[in-house]
């Protein structure tokens, strides 16, 4: 996805259309074969505003397939995916690790290696985060955060 | 820091993980069972809900009573894919003393969607105890067309439609019971479903239907203030107080009484310990003996007292859902 | 003038120090939940609940009321300086609050415009309360099923304000975020729909995670780009008196934050409508007004309509709760408990049997919310030097908020997972010049439409007559005809120049 600035004339701009009028097929086909569409005495079934919807929606993707042609392709600078990939891995060490120490791991590794802050930036920097994250949520407010496998199977 | 702490003691902990999990639960047969920590409390539906009441009372009275073993009750509302997510979660909790303090609100409300929509049955959880039951009546607002039921059943013959509105679940339930015992179809007696009790209350206080369905608590005050008239009984016998002027089915003509009881119980994972069960079971009892329960739930509520055993509700829920699966063709 | 005297006896009722003390205490509470994305006024309320169970009703109801004021205010503060929502009706303050924080470099008076029109509009919300009361209560009761989905369909023609530049893409995004909405439960048939045998889709995608993650983790992806620029706020501007409103602040924010204010109340009567619907509908109405800067690039004008509109709608709530005893949202419904649980029956019976009990909460509330402007302001200095931490440590930050906020609203990694993907989609959208806020109107005004539209159904057999036979509706579809008939022929009359062109100023 981290392709540079180019001319191609097929990208973003058009996989979003085809994309949404893949989703409206789906919606149609699902609400008409599934959830039934209208009842004569009942009115509208679960299928009848989804398939109503759909089908506009399905308009309204070919609109913007055929406009799409004319707009600037958007850049993906490389760094940005860095976030995403970085949520990605706290959802999947969280399962392992618990939500709390994969999001302390995740704060000292990008302030610490990725962002090459001063130890001192990045420890007041975890401090405060940390400090909100457990003083508030935790302790305060009760929220039970996944502890994780590990601690599972130590603390049972 | 806990995460360090974890890969040192990893290894040693698989190790010696099996055979320390054995034991601990042989133990806990053995013995006498008492929390020994926070005991975690789930229930499927948002803050403020029927069901988030129950269990709030359950666990205050618990609490007060020291009951609890002097831990506290965490009470969580998971509602997640229509509270499907939680139930599953709570069926699936390992043995061991997670499970031992695991606690999950169940109703009829809560069993029926269960199995209708997923795989998941009442066999994978231990009924630790049945609390009470509910039932539901027909109400008229004040613009209604119709003054009694008689007249709507009168109306309904001469070619009328009528409109009841309700909450999800066992209203629906028993409105199809109704319909059915009068002998006639669904459209020509509607249903409009909303998502709570007060929602229906809402249109027919407006105007908008021509009957709601509902339980004594929700509709108490607007039968006191004179908004709402119990025209039917929903119930084999009469209800008492302000709510006795409603009859039963079975007065108007030749039919059935109809009846829907909804209960509501408490239930654990299935691999909760029997000595755990028996203890919840018991602490459960006492909360159903307590003046604080019969007077500021059931008394004021108007549900009817139910404790049962842990034995006997695992047989009454069974009996429900064989009944109820048969019932939706499952 | 009798519902003027019962109101002096509740402020006589509520002047104990206790009472006063309580009512701080929640609105210090109230703004930190409110502020905290994921943790919405109705978590808040409910998890807050049992801390007032030490002290009497009064005094622990007050203590609500603060609460779920300050709840209100405190959303927007997220909102404006991080652009992370946080709360559901702070969504549409994030779209001028924020550029106004960081383009415009007025984070202060964003803030205080926020709070300043939250007032007002918590204000205009209560007077309209105490004089009309329980008939305001039974004006919503007439909006039925059928009134509702014309009034909805009124709505919905707000999103026309909101597409953008692009009206294909706004369409088509709108269109995408009502389909997002029907995932999961019917309740109307009670069965499952578009869950594609998914457990957690059966519940539908969670509406906080999802904005959390479209308009703040987009954001976040976003910010990388600009990691490098050092915008910092200037130092003086990071003070009480650098973040005072001028006079001329003053006088734009006034006519629509009154004007959203009589709105929002309205709205917020209405049944199973509610404060998020309200702050949109009063961003829209805005629209048709004349703002200064155009709305979306940091006007004082939009802040003011949708913070106005919420408060007033959480205050508008009240009647029919008070009244009839009908929570008008989810709060409401919590509050409703707690009222029951120290055995007050909100309803019909409520001002006949605890006079005293409910005009001190109506006096509470107009209490509640001077002290949780005053406490509001008087953080602003504190909470503006958010925007001084340099980008590339915001960026960490925001993202642990972001996870953490999404997964506190309903327990579960499920909520991460929604806030993950839609932040991705949010950010590629983005990118591809889609504008977002259609989006989330449609998501929160669709299940509504829909609902209301298939009871009217109901009850009229199918038969389309029924908009047309009951005068509300008659009335909303006729105005519903102007709008687009007027939408059409716009670009018809300009150009026999009978109109002049919106020209550059929208």
């Amino acid at each position: 996805m981290d392709r540079k600035r180019s001319p191609a004339p097929f990208g973003v701009n058009q996989v979003i259309p085809i994309a949404a009028a893949a989703m409206a097929g789906v919606f149609i086909w699902l609400g008409l074969g599934r959830y039934g569409f209208w009842h004569e005495d009942k009115g509208p079934l679960p299928g009848f505003f989804p398939v109503v919807i759909a089908t506009a929606m399905l308009i309204f993707s070919a609109f913007a397939f055929f406009a799409s042609f004319k707009e600037a392709a958007p850049s993906w600078p490389r760094a940005n995916w860095y976030v995403v990939l970085s949520v990605a891995l706290i959802i999947g060490a969280t399962f392992l690790l618990g939500l709390i120490p994969s999001i302390a791991i995740y704060l000292l590794v990008w302030l610490r290696l990725y962002e090459r802050c001063s130890w001192r930036a990045t420890l007041v920097t975890f401090g405060v985060v940390m400090a909100i994250v457990v003083g508030c949520f935790v302790l305060w407010l009760g929220v039970p955060f996944p502890k994780g496998i590990i601690f599972e199977l130590i603390f049972r | 820091m806990k995460k360090t702490s974890a890969f040192v003691v990893l290894p040693l902990v698989l190790a010696i993980a099996s055979p320390l999990f054995a034991n601990g639960t042989k133990e806990a047969a053995d013995s006498a069972f008492k929390p020994s920590k926070d005991i975690e409390w789930f229930v499927s539906s948002s803050p403020g809900g029927g069901s988030d009441i129950y269990t709030r009372m359950i666990s205050d009275i618990m609490t007060r009573g020291d009951l609890s073993g002097g831990q506290s009750f965490l009470v969580a509302n998971k509602t997640d894919g229509g509270g499907e997510v939680v139930r599953l979660q709570v069926s699936r909790v390992a043995a061991g003393a997670q499970a031992d303090h695991t606690l999950l609100t169940f109703n009829s409300g809560d069993l029926m969607p269960m199995v209708k929509n997923t795989a998941n049955r009442l066999e994978n959880f231990t009924p630790i105890a049945l609390m009470a039951v509910d039932k539901q009546l027909l109400y008229i607002g004040e613009m209604s067309k119709y003054k009694s039921f008689a007249e709507i059943i009168a109306a309904v013959k001469g070619g009328a439609k009528v409109v009841i509105a309700g909450s999800k679940g066992d209203d629906v339930a028993t409105y199809e019971l109704l319909v059915k015992e009068l002998g006639f179809t669904q459209s020509q007696i509607a249903y409009i479903t909303n998502d709570a009790t007060s929602g229906a209350i809402t249109s027919i206080l407006g105007g908008h239907v021509d009957l709601v369905i509902s339980k004594p608590a929700a509709a108490d005050q607007y039968v006191v203030a004179g908004k709402l008239t119990p025209v039917l009984a929903l119930s084999k016998t009469r209800f008492t107080g302000n709510l006795a002027g409603a009859p039963r089915l079975s007065e108007l003509g030749a039919y059935k009484d109809v009846e829907f009881p909804v209960w509501r119980g408490v239930v654990a994972p299935k691999s909760m310990s029997p000595a755990a069960v028996a203890y919840w079971s018991r602490a459960l009892k006492e909360v159903s003996e307590s003046a604080a329960w019969q007077s500021d739930y059931i008394g004021k509520f108007k549900l009817q007292p139910a404790y049962m055993t842990s034995s006997e509700t695992a047989a009454f829920m069974a009996e429900f859902q064989a009944t109820y699966l048969k019932s939706i063709g499952k | 003038m009798e519902n003027i005297q019962l109101l002096m006896h509740g402020f006589a009722v509520l002047f104990t120090v206790q009472n006063v003390g309580a009512m701080a205490l929640g609105a210090v509470l109230g703004l930190i939940v409110g502020a905290m994305p994921g943790i919405g006024s109705l978590a808040g309320v409910a998890l807050l609940l049992p801390l007032t169970y030490r002290f009497n009703p009064t005094t622990a109801i007050i203590m609500l009321g603060a609460l779920y004021y300050a709840n209100m205010y405190g959303g927007a503060f997220s909102a404006i300086l991080l652009n992370i929502p946080g709360d559901s009706p702070a969504v549409m303050t994030a779209l001028d609050g924020y550029p106004m924080a960081t383009v415009r470099k007025r984070p202060g008076q964003a803030l205080l415009t926020s709070n300043i029109s939250s007032f007002i509009g918590g204000l205009v919300g209560m007077v309209i309360l105490t004089f009309t009361g329980p008939a305001l209560a039974n004006f919503g009761l007439r909006f039925g099923p059928v009134e509702m989905t014309a009034l909805l369909l009124v709505a919905m023609t707000s999103i026309g304000w909101l597409v953008g530049e692009n009206p294909t893409k706004g369409l088509l995004l709108t269109a995408f975020g009502i389909l997002l909405a029907c995932v999961g439960m019917d309740t109307l048939s009670g069965s499952p729909r578009y869950e594609f045998g998914n457990i957690y889709l059966l519940g539908g995608i969670s509406f906080t995670p999802f904005v959390i993650g479209i308009v703040g983790f987009a954001q976040v992806i976003k910010l990388m780009e600009e990691r490098s620029l050092q915008v910092k706020a200037a130092a003086d501007k990071l003070t009480l008196r650098g973040s005072m409103v001028t006079r001329h602040d003053l006088k734009r924010l006034l006519p629509p934050a009154l004007r959203s204010g009589v709105l929002g109340t309205f709205v917020g009567v209405l049944p199973g409508a509610g404060a998020t619907t309200a702050s949109f509908m009063g961003y829209a109405a805005q629209k048709s007004f004349k703002s200064e800067e155009p709305l979306g690039s940091g006007a004082i004008e939009g802040i003011a309509a949708c913070e106005s509109a919420n408060n007033a709608a959480a205050a508008g709530a009240f009647a029919p709760l008070l009244a009839l005893g009908i929570p008008g949202s989810g709060t409401g419904a919590v509050l409703l408990g707690g009222l029951m649980m120290w055995g007050l029956n909100p309803g019909p019976l409520l001002f006949v049997n605890e006079p005293d009990f409910a005009w001190g909460l109506i006096a509470s509330l107009f209490l509640a919310n001077l002290v949780t402007l005053l406490i509001a302001w008087g953080v602003i200095p504190f909470l503006i030097k958010i925007l001084s931490v340099p980008t590339r440590l915001l960026i960490p930050c925001i993202t642990v908020i972001c996870v953490v906020g999404s997964y506190s609203t309903s327990n579960s990694m499920y909520g991460v997972v929604v806030m993950f993907l839609s932040g991705i989609v949010g950010y590629v959208l983005q990118k591809a010049r889609y504008s977002t806020a259609p989006v989330l109107l449609a998501f929160v005004l669709a299940p509504m439409l829909e609902s209301n539209m298939r009871k009217s159904f109901i009850i009229s057999r199918g038969s389309l007559g029924i908009f047309f036979e009951k005068p509300i509706s008659l009335t909303l579809l006729v105005v519903l005809s102007a709008i687009v008939l007027f939408t059409a022929a716009r670009p018809l009359l300009v150009r026999a120049g009978l109109l002049k062109s919106k020209g550059a100023g929208q």
